[in-house]
């Protein structure tokens, strides 16, 4: 994760960098990576495009040793072992440098590599090598990354602002902003859902958005919130019985009744608590008390980060320029949470340009 | 590649890999062909495709003008240039034409002699193909959106009609009547299917967020009703079961017929799993017959955002025969391509220059066409072997061993 906010800086510096263009940057970085490449006498490789590589036809050149254009005809046989050597690599640390700040970039050269990243699987070649410094970079997606982009973008919730009465609340589209592996994200996130680390909460403004909040934040505040009150009892019963045995978003009349003995008096107690809300009747959802303050600042401020791209001029603007502006009033919880929520639900196109992130409003 | 062909050619791999693996490689490389192209005969949107199954050779399209037009996809010219011609088309002036615009086509599945178009008309026609005259009409009292026949059904000749009604329709072809009317939908029925792997199961989508599962044998509702919540939310109120949080727009099976994807107008496309298909006939029992598929529920993959625009129905395709298989899906003027496993997106096909309403998938040479409101059908051809730029002659010509430079001189003078 640190790689993201680096990208952050990055996406910072470069707007000193068109200020000051002598400084050394991503760009001066490539040729140094070319240059090495020819200095150790390798067979000169082009440097090619990489949405323009056939990795599996790598083998085939090398084996054959003639390169068109090359002049070692005779070509050392250990030579003709590096198959997806060197002269790749830095392209794709170049064109993954521009990737890194939102892993979902929509980039033609990107599109072109994931097809033929399918090619050599299906040939059953392993490209290990070239993969290297692609999958060393944490956003890729590792068997961790959902729970550190959880614990990271907790790190964005505004607690101040709800005077600590909130537990910090994550979207599930944000973490998609993150992991760019949806189906990937889903299942990690529902493996920390079954294992009781994080729970997932039902906000009411979408059908598709979740929110997901660390079990103990949770618990924490809710018993610190009903402290006191008339309803405390049915509140710690819940917590103690509930929430350990169902990891559900919702639950039913028969299983509050029948499995965790609830009366109808105690449920009552409950939906005054404000942990569960009515979905129909004989079913609830699972809530979180005093989160409608935070779902009147989200929405606002989602309608306002988008408007901000929506008046642009051609509707779109770099990510480095909509965090540099002065987030207007409605913006309670922070632009960069905003942002994250915004790609990850796909209401903006990320597009990765030479002047780092755009993002642009779908022509839809 | 050359690795495969040695390992099958030594007995080492089954063929079915190498066939496989070079079938998912040309899906991977589908891209527009300036060398081929469609005849355009049709003055409004295409509205269906169909290719025939049994040799893959000839298309069906129907467009939003009501002509239907028969194309030929072979390539018998020796030339790499080639465009797909009309053989014959049936055009305003035909007397047995739809009025109104062709929603759907398809041809009969066991050979090219019949096929079968619906429309907005409220007719569903059958057609011989050797004289293009109306075999038979099937007059409906509400427009028709969409009509499938079984590919694999040896047993019946049923074809499942949704229309603008809440009840979907099977009309027998042997006897030229509605047979059998399967109730349970509230709204207008947008997407019907049979399965490709059992003969009476039935997959219809309709408006109502509802998609539902028949077995046609049984007497009694559905079998099942697809949630998108697993069955694990609201079980109180068996309403809310719905496979989408909008109309349900398109349905496909998967070539196995082991999944079925479904997509909805809340922008979200679905992928549906069976849990065993073993076909639990209880024997010595006079009672209807057991549902062959027990369960049916949502596999875990996420495709991101699939915008879905359409009033009507949506026609997407599954590839066939590749190692990964891939789900082509109209998205707005452009195709996108997702591995239907992984949910991975693979890429954007662009091209159309308006609203794509459907696609086909040509297995034997992984050609993708589609159709779209410009009225234009594009192929999809997968791209052959690039040729090696050789933009390199500069940088390594200073590289050159000396040994190999030669010593001419291009001079006629010094020599």
């Amino acid at each position: 994760m640190q790689k993201w906010f680096s990208a952050f800086d990055d996406a910072i510096i470069q707007r000193q960098w068109r200020a000051n263009p002598s400084r050394g940057g991503g760009g001066v970085s490539f040729t140094k990576e070319v240059d090495t490449n020819v200095a150790t006498g390798a067979p000169p490789r082009r440097q090619r495009v990489p949405g323009r590589a056939c990795p599996w036809r790598e083998p085939i050149r090398g084996r054959r040793g003639a390169r068109p254009g090359g002049g070692d005809a005779g070509g050392t046989p250990g030579e003709t072992v590096r198959h997806c050597s060197a002269p790749e690599d830095p392209i794709f640390r170049f064109s993954s440098l521009h990737s890194y700040p939102f892993p979902g970039t929509i980039k033609s050269r990107d599109m072109s590599w994931k097809r033929h990243h399918l090619i050599p699987e299906t040939f059953g070649v392993k490209r290990r090598r070239k993969r290297g410094p692609v999958e060393s970079d944490p956003l890729r997606g590792e068997p961790g990354s959902a729970r550190a982009a959880v614990s990271e973008l907790m790190q964005l919730f505004p607690r101040g602002l709800f005077e600590d009465a909130l537990p910090p609340i994550v979207l599930r589209s944000q973490v998609y902003s993150l992991v760019p592996d949806r189906t990937v994200a889903d299942r990690q996130l529902k493996e920390l859902q079954e294992q009781g680390e994080i729970r997932i909460v039902q906000l009411g403004f979408d059908l598709d958005a979740h929110g997901i909040i660390f079990t103990e934040d949770y618990r924490t505040r809710v018993l610190k919130a009903c402290d006191g009150r008339p309803y405390a009892g049915a509140v710690q019963k819940f917590l103690a019985s509930v929430l350990p045995a169902c990891g559900d978003l919702s639950f039913q009349q028969d299983q509050m009744t029948q499995t965790f003995g609830f009366r109808d008096s105690e449920i009552t107690h409950l939906v005054n608590a404000g942990v569960l809300t009515v979905r129909d009747a004989g079913s609830w959802w699972l809530a979180v008390p005093g989160a409608g303050r935070f779902i009147k600042y989200f929405v606002k401020g989602r309608q306002a980060v988008l408007g901000m791209v929506r008046k642009a001029k051609y509707r779109e603007l770099l990510l480095s320029e909509l965090l540099g502006r002065r987030a207007p009033v409605v913006v309670r919880l922070g632009l960069t949470y905003h942002v994250h929520d915004l790609i990850g639900a796909q209401l903006v196109d990320c597009i990765s340009t030479t002047s780092g992130t755009l993002l642009r409003l779908p022509e839809t | 590649m050359l690795g495969f062909l040695s390992a099958r050619q030594t007995g080492l791999e089954d063929p079915l890999r190498l066939r496989r693996a070079e079938s998912t490689r040309r899906v991977l490389g589908l891209e527009l062909n300036k060398d081929r192209d469609v005849e355009r005969i049709h003055g409004g949107g295409i509205n269906t495709l169909d290719i025939e199954p049994v040799e893959g050779r000839y298309m069906l399209s129907g467009g939003s003008d009501g002509v239907i037009v028969l194309y030929d996809l072979e390539n018998s010219s020796r030339q790499s240039y080639y465009t797909c011609k009309a053989v014959c088309s049936i055009g305003r002036d035909h007397p047995d034409v739809h009025r109104y615009s062709v929603e759907t086509v398809q041809w009969y599945p066991h050979d090219t002699g019949m096929f079968t178009s619906s429309s907005f008309d409220k007719t569903l026609k059958v057609w011989d193909t050797n004289t293009l005259q109306t075999a038979d009409v099937f007059n409906f009292e509400e427009t028709v959106y969409s009509h499938h026949m079984s590919p694999v059904s040896t047993k019946h000749c049923l074809v499942a009609v949704g229309t603008r009604g809440p009840k979907v329709q099977l009309c027998d072809l042997k006897s030229g009547s509605c047979s059998h009317i399967l109730q349970g939908h509230r709204q207008e029925i947008l997407a019907v299917s049979w399965s490709p792997r059992y003969d009476y199961i039935l997959a219809t989508a309709s408006a109502d967020s509802r998609v539902k599962l028949w077995d046609v044998r049984r007497a009694s509702g559905c079998l099942i009703t697809l949630d998108q919540h697993n069955g694990k939310k609201s079980q109180a109120v068996e309403s809310a079961n719905t496979a989408h949080n909008g109309k349900v727009n398109g349905l496909c099976f998967t070539s196995d017929g082991l999944h079925l994807l479904t997509v909805g107008t809340d922008n979200r496309m679905r992928l549906w799993n069976s849990s065993n298909g073993e076909n639990t006939l209880l024997t010595g029992q006079a009672r209807s017959l057991t549902p062959v598929i027990p369960a049916l529920w949502e596999a875990e993959v996420n495709y991101g955002k699939v915008c879905n625009n359409s009033k009507k129905g949506l026609k997407f395709t599954v590839s066939c025969g590749c190692s990964s298989e891939f789900v082509f899906v109209p998205y707005g003027s452009t195709i996108a391509v997702y591995t239907v496993y992984s949910g991975e997106q693979i890429t954007m096909l662009k091209g159309h220059y308006k609203t794509v309403d459907c696609c086909v998938f040509q297995s034997n040479f992984q050609e993708l066409y589609s159709g779209s409101r410009d009225c234009n059908i594009l192929a999809w051809v997968p791209s052959l072997y690039e040729p090696v730029p050789d933009d390199d002659e500069t940088t390594t010509k200073s590289q050159l061993n000396p040994a190999f430079e030669d010593a001419w001189s291009s001079s006629d003078e010094e020599g």
